[in-house]
């Protein structure tokens, strides 16, 4: 069942393959950039893998893995309705439930998918062209950018999805998201100027801490708080999944 | 699986807030029959079709499809049930196989084997590698009663098949639907506004009007219950007018020309007609011809909902 729910996110082209062939351009273009300031100005661009290969890289991917994320996401959550193959899943016979979980795991999957070829090539990228000593990248530190990279867009996918089940409309579950994303979520940041610890477990800065960043609430708080800013939308999307008639 | 009916609605009533789409409907379907649902536009058929798969819960009464209470026995009885509703939705970004292939990873078991022959079934074979976004209306209709296949269903819902059909497809579906009850064994609950269509197929029929339930039989009962009659050529239409007249199963003789006439009965069997073709005779009335007249079920259908509903004739 999950295997056939990844088939239905990935086969959707503008989204799904679009929005990897766009993650994959970003390290094509981290890639280029380095080469060209490498040869124009090597004497201060030493590097061209090594740590700016992997800053760049995991930026980019980090990025632009969150806008896609969100499209991916939003559709997973809102086409079989807005499609009207829902009726058509629930006819299957298999639970509510059971569909809505196992689409979940499929978008995780998705998204691994989406974000694994360009973090794949970023990688080679920065262990395999020429880079300055003092610009060696540690495991930890290339470990550190593959979990940034990758955690910040499954967030945000996983709440996309939950908003695209509760709007069921392709258009505003996608707008809805990125506002969020974009919008929302750094405006929400802005109560740590009232509350220093309120502020730390708004998304971002709750994302920041579990991903490396300075903050005044320890990891699990952030993580939960994390996991709290999901499941909500999730939990939200999920009743109106199990309410709606199809 | 039980050998009681294979649908048993009691008493079911849908409201939409004040509209009452469904109003307490009991009827049964019986194993191994094609029943005909009819109804106007708007007349709850569809809503009672959604109810019984258990995708919208009735307000009251109760539902059981193949024994399984609905929604809560869902699960059980959609094991081995097929329909459509409305309109048949695929992925249009996947193959017309891609998508019965996604369809059986979500069935499970055996389903994923039943891919290949379901497209043979429905005709379908040569076209299965194409995109459906590049499908006719026709090719979706039969794609979706390839999916209805899948899990190999003893009841297939089909809500308005014929939909978006030509008439060669029309031809060909007909057949497949009795093949599908009278070569496989199932039942096939299909709702239509296309009478006729219905009236080559099925072998209950279901009248909804308004949301309730007006008639269900058979489709000789329903037809031989309707408006008989005779149409008659003779030689000497005015006599002829007044030897009918006396007839005692005789409701009333029109004029339909010059040689023509046709003649309303109350009944009609063979008996009658010996009966009525002597007496002309024996009154000296050459007869030229004589045909016995049957409601359609159009006929009947209109004549049934025109009865019940606003008045119309």
């Amino acid at each position: 069942m999950i295997a056939a729910s990844l088939r239905t996110i990935t086969g959707r082209r503008g989204s799904f393959r679009g929005g990897g062939i766009v993650i994959l351009l970003g390290v094509l273009l981290v890639v280029t950039v380095l080469l060209a300031v490498n040869e124009l100005r090597p004497g201060r661009n030493p590097s061209i893998g090594g740590q700016p290969m992997l800053d760049g890289v995991g930026g980019i991917v980090w990025a632009l893995g969150i806008v896609v994320a969100i499209l991916v996401g939003s559709l997973a959550g809102s086409y079989d309705v807005a499609q009207g193959t829902m009726r058509y899943l629930v006819l299957t016979g298999v639970g509510r439930v059971r569909l809505y979980a196992g689409r979940t795991v499929a978008l995780v999957a998705a998204i691994a998918l989406l974000l694994l070829p360009a973090l794949g090539i970023g990688c080679v990228a920065v262990f395999a062209l020429p880079s300055d000593p003092g610009d060696e990248v540690s495991g930890s530190a290339l470990a550190d950018a593959v979990w940034t990279a990758t955690l910040w867009p499954l967030v945000f996918g996983l709440i996309a999805m939950g908003i695209g089940s509760l709007l069921r409309s392709n258009g505003p579950a996608i707008a809805i998201s990125l506002l969020f994303a974009f919008a929302a979520s750094p405006v929400l940041t802005l109560i740590g100027a009232w509350k220093e610890t309120l502020g730390d477990v708004m998304l971002l800065p709750a994302l920041d801490r579990i991903t490396g960043g300075e903050s005044s609430v320890a990891i699990p708080v952030a993580a939960l708080a994390v996991l709290v800013w999901v499941a909500l939308p999730w939990v939200l999307g999920l009743a109106r999944h199990l309410r709606d008639e199809y | 699986m039980t050998d009681g009916p294979i649908i048993r609605l009691e008493h079911v009533t849908k409201r939409f807030r004040t509209k009452v789409a469904v109003d307490d409907v009991s009827f049964d379907v019986a194993r191994g029959r094609c029943v005909g649902w009819l109804g106007p536009n708007g007349s709850g058929k569809t809503t009672l079709i959604r109810c019984m798969l258990g995708l919208a819960r009735v307000s009251s009464g109760s539902i059981a499809v193949r024994g399984h209470a609905m929604p809560g026995g869902a699960g059980a009885a959609l094991e081995r049930v097929g329909g459509i509703v409305e309109e048949p939705r695929f992925y249009p970004y996947l193959t017309g196989r891609g998508n019965l292939e996604v369809w059986a990873g979500f069935l499970g078991g055996e389903s994923r084997s039943r891919v290949l022959p379901a497209l043979e079934r429905v005709g379908l074979a040569a076209d299965g590698n194409r995109k459906v976004k590049q499908y006719s209306m026709g090719m979706r209709q039969r794609l979706g009663v390839a999916r209805s296949l899948l899990n190999d269903p003893e009841l297939l819902i089909l809500d308005e098949p014929s939909n978006g059909l030509d008439p060669s497809g029309m031809a060909a579906f007909r057949e497949m639907i009795r093949s599908f009850v009278e070569e496989d064994g199932r039942t096939v609950f299909v709702s239509s506004h296309l009478l006729d269509e219905v009236e080559k197929i099925a072998d209950d029929i279901a009248i909804v009007h308004e949301g309730k339930l007006v008639l269900h039989g058979t489709v000789a009962e329903l037809v031989g219950a309707g408006r008989q009659g005779l149409r008659l050529r003779v030689d000497d239409a005015d006599r002829a007018v007044v030897v009918l007249e006396s007839l005692h199963l005789v409701r009333g003789v029109e004029r339909r020309g010059p040689h023509e006439l046709r003649v309303e009965l109350e009944s009609f069997d063979d008996a009658f007609a010996i009966a009525l073709n002597r007496s002309l005779v024996q009154a000296g009335i050459g007869v030229a011809e004589v045909v016995r007249e049957r409601a359609s079920l159009e006929e009947r259908f209109l004549e049934i909902t025109g009865s019940t509903g606003d008045g119309a004739p």
